[in-house]
């Protein structure tokens, strides 16, 4: 922990936060058609939070949560399509123009990928908060 | 069926999150568990029925042509261990549940979302029609089994699991590995198109792919030589986790190499597999002998039956791989018995160590009684189901005029009564080594452990009851499996 001796690296992670997750946005929205995507956002959102914790930052995310919220995302949007009386992970697709953006195209994947990075930053808190001193226990004596 | 077929991958993948968001509720938890759990394995009973009936059930996902998209194909062969594995999940479920009054029990706000991750991603393993996707559900088994594994912290656990996860990390490098060279080599992951592509390749890329493949599955089937990780690992977990780990975990594996090596029409390869199986079973059970403690016995007793089912692929005829698959279908559950058997030794003696341990059979006749048939089962004695799995292998082998490893077979089949034989003497006869024994466990735990591997225990029953529609149904999987063009047209159509 470097929280109690450096403000510099405190403040270097908070001035950091925003444009990481910019970029993470970035990659989010890139990864319908190049490369990038929900994963890739939930990886770096996760790195985010990683480097937020080294300094002090705590989320009070609890990680469990956060992924089932994923899982259940994820498998509604993929079976949602049934309901409708198409194969499973089908997708729709709405396009419409708006006044500045001109023509904006979305899908229902994009809710998909929402999911997929719920479960990728839940599963970087869970490891954190795993390895954190504060909540691991001792190893019980000799038993194997 | 179309809707049926997915809903066995992400229904337990669905439950797990709604478990894992319930993990403080005990009753709510354990009951959204069961009911997927039973809900998926008589959807594998309906699919083994619909598809034997009516043929191959294929779902696109998203509608995407096999050429760009997943592809789902349930046929006889996946559906048949697709029952099998989910029907042994339930039982050892119910088991936990029973166990978790004792002190071994496994933590049980992690096992039940886990262990629904570990059958999501055993349906996939078992259902997918292409090899990437294959690897996300190894992927998806692994990680879920690296932390049942471990989870309790012990100091033995975590040693072994590190061997665990480094060989099973190092097989999948070279899985990732394999599906680069394959994608380079015929443009494709899809096992439809592999299987008429791969046989137009040069053969000495042929065979550098089949070679490739076979360590990778090998290692996670735990085939001779990489094979030490198990032995080491397994014995450590709880007696609930080791069970699920040795039903289904390498068997996922076989399963992968006779799916891969049977569409891609590797008979070439046939002796080394052959050579392999031999040393395999030789080496598991020579290990099984050598060890003192139940669990580990029965740890190497997984190798050396690991050993029959590549016999079976080996001989590459009709026979021998309709051995194969019905030596499959018998071991998941026989074996997850053996296990919970094992957990209830250790949880009458603290300890699996035979020395330890005597006159179970006079104060426990139904333990006995329920160690007794699976063992008899496994070694191959009739009427049980390992009788008819080990006998339809060893005709192929006959058949197939493969004399050495028939001999082997016969070989280690006494062995492997021997050693049953060995943990019978230690824990079931002769008197019981502690002055006044003590009850570790509450009768309505062991109760419920007991019913429960008791119920699993008829299961195995129908298997030796139902050989002959068994039968028929794993020759006809043999056959699609080994002329794959039928199952190709069924995927592309």
């Amino acid at each position: 922990m470097i929280r109690s001796t450096s403000p510099v690296a405190e403040l270097g992670v908070r001035a950091a936060t925003p444009p990481a997750l910019m970029v993470g946005m970035f990659l989010f929205f890139a990864g319908h058609n190049r490369p990038g995507g929900g994963f890739a956002a939930g990886l770096i959102i996760g790195a985010v939070v990683a480097l937020r914790w080294m300094v002090g930052l705590r989320t009070t995310v609890v990680p469990s949560q956060l992924m089932a919220a994923g899982i259940v995302i994820v498998a509604g949007v993929a079976l949602a399509p049934v309901l409708f009386g198409s194969v499973v992970l089908d997708q729709a697709v709405w396009s419409t123009s708006l006044p500045v953006l001109g023509k904006v195209k979305a899908g229902s994947a994009a809710i998909f990928d929402i999911g997929v990075s719920a479960i990728v930053v839940g599963l970087v808190i869970a490891v954190i908060d795993g390895l954190s001193p504060a909540t691991t226990s001792a190893p019980e004596g000799q038993s194997s | 069926m179309t809707t049926l077929v997915p809903l066995l991958v992400v229904g337990p993948l669905l439950a797990a999150a709604l478990a894992l968001a319930a993990r403080s509720l005990g009753r709510l938890r354990d009951a959204i568990t069961l009911i997927t759990l039973f809900g998926v394995a008589l959807g594998a009973l309906i699919l083994v029925l619909s598809v034997n009936r009516s043929g191959p059930v294929v779902v696109r996902l998203g509608g995407w042509h096999p050429e760009l998209g997943i592809v789902l194909v349930a046929d006889l062969f996946a559906a048949l261990v697709l029952l099998s594995a989910t029907a042994t999940v339930l039982a050892v479920e119910v088991f936990s549940i029973g166990q978790r009054k004792t002190v071994w029990a496994a933590s049980p706000d992690l096992v039940g979302p886990l262990l629904l991750v570990l059958t999501g991603g055993v349906s996939l393993a078992f259902l997918t029609g292409d090899l990437f996707t294959l690897f996300v559900a190894f992927e998806l088994i692994l990680v879920s089994s690296y932390v049942l594994l471990t989870h309790q912290g012990r100091s033995g656990q975590v040693r072994s699991g590190m061997s665990y996860v480094v060989m099973n990390l190092f097989a999948s490098t070279l899985f990732l590995f394999g599906l680069a060279f394959v994608y380079a080599s015929t443009g494709t992951v899809n096992m439809a198109l592999l299987s008429e592509r791969v046989p137009e390749l040069s053969s000495g890329t042929q065979l550098g792919l089949g070679l490739w493949f076979f360590v990778v599955f090998g290692t996670k089937a735990a085939a001779f030589p990489l094979f030490s990780w198990l032995p080491d690992s397994y014995p450590t977990a709880p007696t609930t986790i080791t069970a699920v780990f040795a039903g289904l975990l390498t068997k996922v594996g076989v399963y992968s190499l006779i799916r891969f090596h049977t569409l891609t029409r590797m008979d070439e390869l046939g002796p080394i597999v052959l050579i392999v199986a031999g040393a395999t079973m030789l080496v598991g059970v020579l290990g099984a002998l050598a060890q003192n403690d139940v669990k580990r016995i029965l740890s190497f007793h997984i190798i050396s039956q690991i050993g029959y089912m590549l016999m079976g692929l080996g001989l590459f005829t009709v026979a021998g791989v309709a051995g194969a698959v019905l030596f499959l279908v018998h071991h998941i559950p026989t074996k997850t018995l053996l296990f919970l058997v094992g957990g209830m030794i250790e949880d009458e003696y603290g300890t699996s160590d035979l020395d330890k341990a005597g006159g179970l059979a006079a104060r426990r006749p139904i333990l006995g009684l329920l160690f007794a048939i699976p063992a008899m089962s496994l070694a191959g004695l009739p009427p049980f189901s390992g009788f008819v799995a080990k006998l339809s292998l060893i005709r192929a082998g006959i058949e197939a005029q493969s004399t050495l490893i028939v001999i082997v077979a016969l070989v280690v089949s006494a062995l492997t009564l021997l050693s049953m034989v060995k943990i019978w003497l230690g824990v079931f006869w002769g008197v019981d080594p502690r002055d006044e024994p003590t009850e570790l466990s509450s009768p309505q735990a062991r109760m419920l452990m007991t019913s429960a591997t008791g119920a699993a225990i008829v299961g195995t029953l129908l298997v030796a009851v139902l050989a002959g529609p068994l039968w028929d149904m794993s020759l006809a999987a043999a056959e699609s499996l080994l002329d794959p063009s039928g199952y190709a047209t069924e995927v592309l159509r």
